[in-house]
């Protein structure tokens, strides 16, 4: 991109630089000259819907909006007049009486950009008479409350669902004075398109849209702010955490109008009304087989003991160690070294092994160097791309963040989204084509689209082995026609990114690995573009870590098994099965679940709040989660388990 | 010295305004020296007679806080109010949603605890007002304080620029709403 010309402008008689192709607003603000907003927010695109931020600029007839108006050089602007003073207020005074802002019941009250424009222009009155309109609240999301009687029309929740969530379910509804924002065809939100992120709440400057997990539980003004990173899924959307008394009282975007910035409901809203049972102290399951609360002591001497038995009963690869990739580097890395050094035993495993492996070896066999981890595309691919293949994923579900690209990519870049997938898909309603082969005929749908790709473009250098259409048609239940049609769209894509996940890295099945990444290079010319949704919210951490051996550690019917699950609350079946067949069984957990009940015994570990680390995103990009919370009394950091457990089997049995 | 004559009313009001006035801490010492408060829910005087100035919490909800605001300032100089109410309608106007009708009908009849419940219909009791509104609806005010009670600080503020025979404007950092 070029330069932007440097343009000079006068502004209330100060000489001030800017860029052509800023607003006068833009200049404003960046050279700390004062001009109030409410319907502005960086990031989204500038409507002058409030007119707060009016302006004089010698030339025009009639006060401008600062935020539409294109700054140019010479231009002599008045932001501060007495009359555009006396204008701002009134304008206050008419959104006051134009709704009902009841302000000391508000949920928003010390935190409302409304309310502080008021106070700041002494509003200690109307001059106007209330039309006090009979409006609707709507409280139907799981989330979100919609007050229209606090709405002033700013249209930020319309904007920043539109241009950054890409969902569009906010929009305006009726004319004139009867305007409204309404959901989808004025449905409630609950029963609306809404995926609940909560980008319109972050947005909001009023108390229109509130939280029903955030409200009353603290401003502003009262909480700690702390930036950290969520580890729940493998985006790593940078959050900005506010916290009061030791609780967390909201999780906002920390880049609201970029694009991890949205969040999604369980990032945003979730992790603060937490109702899982915590698990607070060790605990020892007795001889009957019932659970007892142990102190650190007998229950890190308890593992240790079962360590040194199970070595010196069997081999050392009798133990192996299983860890959640929810958890950071630094624990990943500390307890394999234990597991390594102080064990002895190179039978280690972390819970999305498998996923990893599969996505391996379908690289490996795919014969391209080019091909491997450190190549895969940036979610930033999916903004550029003009299709998006989504191929046995849903991350509107799984990585709701990753969704948003797709659907900003839709509106913005006319993107055109394909899903292919067996299962339920919350994308396939939204895509321009939604493929549901049968179970089983992904493969050769895939197949048949590597064979429709390459003979179009001819840019194969290896016959394929690809399905034939009609065939494929067959085996996955799935119109020929609709198979062609997706290739075509394919073919007429400039940019095609292919974006995979659980449906794919869970079926063990590298070939089918090999043949995305294949439709993944033929799609384009510059080289494949794919993006694989990892499951964990530190997988590719986990993954370069390099702490995996061979096959898994299934096929060692390890008796002893340490598995280190943190705040993980997803059980997949494997690890059940690992857990069911182990002799001994040490979990470290911060919940109660199947794993704790079948473990002998359970070490307590802190959520993703007590902590600190570093995670690495499903796109390589590593981010710094903050310690926000205190854990509860007692608890013991996972790397400090660890260390204890090294030095109690370090240390030699001395004679008392 | 003559001291300033005061007469205050409470409207549509809970009261906390009149309370938060004596809830200023030692400047009512000062005040109290410099003031005579004559009708007032304290001295439980039922006439206004002529003062300087008068004070009115609360918002106009019946015929007879409308008469009331309409009196005052009448035989007042300086009208000032205190609290969102008599200054944006505040907790009564959460009414203004319905209809006269309909707020009686819930209040004395379909509220979950009334039981043959009826609407008061004495001639001697004030009728409700259509809507419930703020005092400057009816009558002009001199000098507003809002806030949900208004802040001490405010309140002393307003009065002892009162004093000083100025129209107190509340300054940016001692306005509240809440």
């Amino acid at each position: 991109m070029s330069e932007r010309k440097e343009i000079t402008l006068n502004i209330n008689g100060e000489k001030v630089k800017g860029k052509e192709g800023d607003t006068v607003l833009d200049i404003c603000r960046a050279n700390n000259i004062y001009v109030p907003t409410l319907c502005y927010l960086e990031g989204l695109s500038n409507v002058g819907a409030c007119r707060l931020c009016v302006v004089d600029i010698e030339g025009e007839r009639r006060p401008n909006p600062a935020c539409t108006y294109p700054a140019r050089d010479g231009l002599v602007v008045r932001t501060n007049t007495e009359q555009l003073e006396k204008y701002r207020k009134q304008i206050l005074e008419l959104i006051f009486t134009e709704r009902n802002h009841f302000c000391f019941f508000c949920a928003a009250s010390g935190d409302c950009e409304l309310q502080s424009l008021a106070y700041r222009y002494q509003m200690d009155h109307p001059r106007y008479p209330y039309t006090f309109p009979s409006l609707a609240t709507d409280t139907l999301n799981d989330f979100l409350v919609i007050d229209h009687n606090r709405c002033i029309l700013c249209g930020r929740c319309v904007r920043v669902c539109n241009e950054v969530v890409g969902n569009h379910t906010l929009d305006f509804g009726r004319r004139g004075w009867r305007t409204t924002v309404i959901a989808d065809f004025n449905q409630a939100l609950g029963e609306s398109s809404c995926i609940s992120c909560g980008a319109c709440l972050q947005a909001c400057p009023t108390g229109a849209i509130f939280s029903k997990v955030s409200a009353y539980r603290g401003r502003v003004d009262e909480c700690q702010g702390i930036q950290s990173v969520c580890s729940l899924c493998s985006v790593g959307c940078g959050i900005h955490v506010l916290v009061k008394d030791n609780n967390i009282v909201r999780i906002d975007g920390a880049n609201l109008t970029g694009p991890k910035g949205p969040l999604c409901n369980r990032g945003r809203f979730l992790q603060v009304y937490k109702t899982a049972s915590r698990i607070t102290t060790p605990l020892i399951i007795d001889k009957a087989g019932i659970a007892q609360t142990a102190s650190w002591e007998e229950a890190i001497d308890s593992v240790a003991t079962a360590i040194k038995d199970y070595r010196r009963r069997y081999k050392t690869s009798s133990i192996a160690g299983l860890i959640s990739s929810i958890c950071p580097n630094e624990t990943v890395e500390t307890f394999a070294r234990f597991m390594h050094d102080t064990v002895g035993t190179s039978s280690l495993d972390i819970v999305d092994g498998n996923a990893y492996r599969t996505l391996a070896q379908g690289i490996k066999a795919s014969g391209k160097s080019s091909l491997k981890l450190e190549t895969e595309s940036p979610l930033e691919a999916i903004l550029g791309a003009s299709c998006v293949l989504v191929v046995g994923a849903d991350p509107l579900e799984s990585h709701p963040v990753a969704a948003c690209y797709m659907l900003r990519a839709r509106t913005w870049n006319r993107a055109q989204l394909v899903v292919i997938d067996s299962q339920d898909n919350c994308l396939g309603s939204r895509a321009d084509l939604w493929l549901q082969p049968n179970v089983g005929g992904m493969d050769a749908v895939i197949r048949a689209l590597v064979g429709l790709v390459a003979n179009k473009n001819e840019r194969s250098d290896q016959p394929h082995k690809a399905t034939s259409v009609t065939g494929a048609a067959q085996t996955s239940g799935l119109s020929a026609a609709l198979i062609a049609q997706t290739a075509d769209m394919i073919n007429g894509a400039g940019q095609v990114v292919v974006v995979f996940g659980d449906g794919i890295l869970d079926r063990r099945d590298p070939g089918l690995v090999t043949s995305v990444l294949e439709l993944a290079s033929l799609a384009n010319t510059d080289g494949p573009k794919w993006i694989s949704l990892k499951p964990r919210g530190n997988s590719r951490g986990a993954w370069e870590a390099g702490v995996t051996s061979g096959d898994g550690i299934a096929n060692a019917k390890p008796r002893l098994v340490y598995l280190l699950l943190a705040d993980d609350e997803y059980i997949a079946e494997d690890c059940m099965a690992l857990a069911e067949q182990a002799e001994f069984l040490v979990v470290q957990a911060s919940y109660a679940s199947p794993l704790t009940r079948a473990a002998d015994v359970v070490l307590p570990s802190p959520v993703w709040a007590e902590r600190a680390g570093t995670y690495i995103s499903l796109d390589g990009k590593a981010g710094r989660s903050q310690r926000v919370l205190e854990p509860p009394p007692g608890l013991k950091d996972d790397l400090e388990i660890i260390a204890e457990l090294a030095q109690r089997l370090e240390k030699r049995r001395r004679m008392p | 010295m003559t001291k300033v004559k005061i007469a205050t009313a409470w409207l549509d009001a809970c009261a906390g305004c009149h309370m938060s006035l004596l809830d200023i801490d030692e400047a009512i010492i000062d005040i109290a020296k410099a003031v005579e408060f004559t009708r007032c829910p304290i001295t439980d005087i039922k006439e206004f007679p002529e003062v300087d100035v008068g004070l009115l919490t609360g918002a106009l909800g019946n015929v007879e806080h409308e008469e009331e605001a309409k009196e005052l300032r009448e035989k007042c100089k300086i009208l000032i109010v205190l609290g969102d109410c008599a200054c944006f309608g505040g907790p009564p106007s959460m009414r203004n949603a319905f209809s006269k009708e309909e707020v009686l009908r819930r209040v004395y009849i379909e509220t979950e605890s009334t039981k043959d419940g009826k609407i008061p219909s004495s001639p001697e009791l004030p009728a409700l007002l259509e809507k419930a509104l703020p005092v400057n609806a009816e009558v002009k005010v001199d000098c507003f304080v809002p806030g949900c009670p208004p802040r001490a600080e405010a309140i002393k503020y307003a009065l002892t620029e009162l004093l000083q025979g100025r129209i107190p404007v509340l300054p940016s950092e001692m306005m509240r709403f809440d």
